[in-house]
């Protein structure tokens, strides 16, 4: 197991920022870090990274306790902190080639331009960073969180600022570096992020993990519908007993939405209409995921 | 390459070749040609002795060296904060102790730079050049340490405020308290007050020891004294730095 902390709580001044956080992140993972500002995502990123000092419980990272050998921790992790600096007169070789030898690693300019590739990031050589955009700056954050090889990549917020099509090249930049075994824990407040990219959820709330699972998982255990709204080429059946797990919330002209029951994958669902004699022609999300989760948990927990 | 030099390096490259490290350069420049002009230009001041002059003009490069060390550790710590830069050398493998190591080499070439530009007005103002070598080993032996102390100092106050600014006014304050025996004149150094505010007070200790060595051309070794005054201040600011930069983000 790459992470592995368990019942951690911690205080910043006389504050009690985490009260009983739980997370496990293994090899070739994607972990979703959610909740609402404030919660104490990046406080738990602080403290598995040995800049704070926890209270109680207990942290492991690649098999070390931060509060012992942080160094080496740091030495085999890639961070990309929310709080993301640069400096400005540098060009982005010299900037990724400066971090390389503070992770004591000599890059060659060819490996350098190589994980600026990766990213999707070609300035101008000579371009300084401090003329480059938002989503420039992202991308060479992550490009210097992946300079050290790292088998561990803790990201905080890291499309923000990216637009679609460079969100989509970092989700799959993301992916690919979970293939080859990077455990990756995704610290974000974009569920669309979440849902497209992580294998488990963790939710975080007021300091405390209130859910951690699959996103299955999570919909079943808070007993969440997932919604869907089917488009219908020609009347629903008049059969006696309709599809088992799947509920009709209401029919809008050629439109049925629907209810899958807790637990119930969307292919199991979607043969059980089709058999049932349902004329799909196409099916959306309509809500009841993962947002509805996260709403809804959330809210009972600030109650 | 080790971690420290990697840092101290990337620290030099920042004053020479980021806008900002040029505008204190050019601006410590611009300040040391406003007084050598004074010195040499002002009818009544042109009128000091030839060592008076060297003498002055050692005490005004230590303290803008020490004005320009104390932007400088302000900057790589709080200026890095405010930045957010200095989260992403935190989360690298080197040391909280490398980490001061590396940001002090910075000071040391900020200082070597300064100490640099100073060499020709001090050849300047000296119009017979007598006194220069015994003021660049004075400038160079008793002003270093009092320079790193103030840098120092100024990292360790960064590390421990909250704001870049608040921690920049403080080591300012401290600067101008440090530097006020030197303005106020010798009545007020002969009290007891001042004799022993001298005793403790590193800047005192290098001015007085450019006093003997430039004016009354004592022997350097006479001043083991204040020489000792100024590295126990460079100790307890180095000591100052590390146990602050140790706190960082904790």
């Amino acid at each position: 197991m790459l992470i592995d902390i368990r019942s951690l709580s911690l205080k910043v001044g006389d504050h009690q920022i985490l009260h009983d956080v739980h997370l496990a992140l293994n090899a070739g993972e994607i972990y979703g870090l959610v909740g609402p500002n404030g919660a104490g995502k990046t406080t738990t990123i602080a403290a598995a990274m040995g800049l704070l000092n926890r209270e109680g419980g207990t942290i492991s990272v690649l098999g070390d306790d931060p509060g012992i050998d942080a160094r080496s921790i740091r030495a085999r992790c890639g961070v990309l902190p929310e709080q993301n600096g640069f400096y400005d007169w540098m060009n982005a070789a010299d900037y990724l080639g400066f971090f390389a030898r503070l992770y004591a690693f000599e890059r060659t300019l060819r490996e350098i331009q190589e994980r600026l590739t990766q990213v999707g990031l070609e300035p101008h050589p000579r371009q300084t960073i401090g003329t480059f955009s938002r989503g420039m700056r992202q991308r060479l954050g992550l490009a210097r969180a992946l300079i050290g090889n790292p088998e561990l990549l803790v990201l905080d917020e890291p499309t923000n600022g990216l637009d679609p099509r460079g969100r989509r090249e970092i989700h799959n930049v993301l992916i690919e570096l979970s293939r080859r075994g990077v455990g990756i824990l995704l610290c974000t407040h974009l569920l669309d992020d979440v849902d497209r990219l992580c294998h488990r959820i963790g939710l975080i709330v007021h300091g405390r993990t209130v859910a951690e699972g699959t996103l299955a998982e999570l919909i079943q255990k808070a007993d969440k519908r997932t919604r869907f709204r089917v488009r219908l080429g020609g009347p629903l059946p008049k059969a006696e007993r309709g599809p088992s797990h799947v509920s009709i919330v209401a029919e809008q002209g050629d439109w049925a939405v629907v209810d899958l029951d807790p637990g119930t994958a969307p292919a199991v669902a979607w043969r059980e209409l089709l058999l049932a004699g349902w004329p799909v022609v196409e099916i959306h999300a309509a809500g009841g995921g993962l947002e509805d989760l996260y709403l809804s948990l959330t809210e009972d927990k600030a109650a | 390459m080790s971690p420290v030099v990697v840092l101290a390096r990337k620290e030099a490259g920042e004053l020479v070749l980021s806008p900002r490290g040029i505008a204190w350069l050019l601006a410590m420049a611009a300040a040391l040609s406003v007084f050598g002009l004074l010195l040499v230009g002002n009818t009544e001041l042109s009128l000091l002795d030839n060592a008076q002059v060297v003498y002055d003009m050692a005490g005004i490069v230590t303290a803008l060296g020490a004005l320009l060390a104390v932007v400088v550790g302000n900057d790589s710590i709080a200026g890095e904060r405010e930045r957010g830069s200095l989260m992403a050398l935190l989360l690298t493998p080197i040391s909280r102790a490398g980490l001061v190591t590396g940001k002090m080499g910075g000071l040391v070439i900020a200082w070597v730079l300064m100490f640099l530009i100073a060499v020709p007005y001090l050849w300047a103002v000296g119009s017979t050049g007598q006194n220069l070598v015994a003021a660049i080993l004075g400038v160079a032996l008793f002003g270093t340490p009092v320079v790193l102390s103030f840098g120092l100092f100024a990292m360790g106050l960064a590390a421990r405020l909250g704001s870049s600014r608040s921690s920049l006014i403080a080591t300012l304050i401290a600067l101008l308290v440090s530097g006020s025996p030197v303005v106020l004149g010798p009545s007020l150094r002969q009290s007891a007050i001042g004799r022993m505010f001298d005793a403790i007070n590193p800047f005192s200790g290098a001015v007085n020891a450019f006093d003997s060595v430039i004016i009354d051309s004592q022997p350097i070794a006479a001043q083991a004294g204040r020489l000792g005054l100024t590295i126990v201040w460079l100790a307890l600011a180095t000591w100052f730095a590390y146990s602050g930069v140790r706190r960082l983000a904790r």
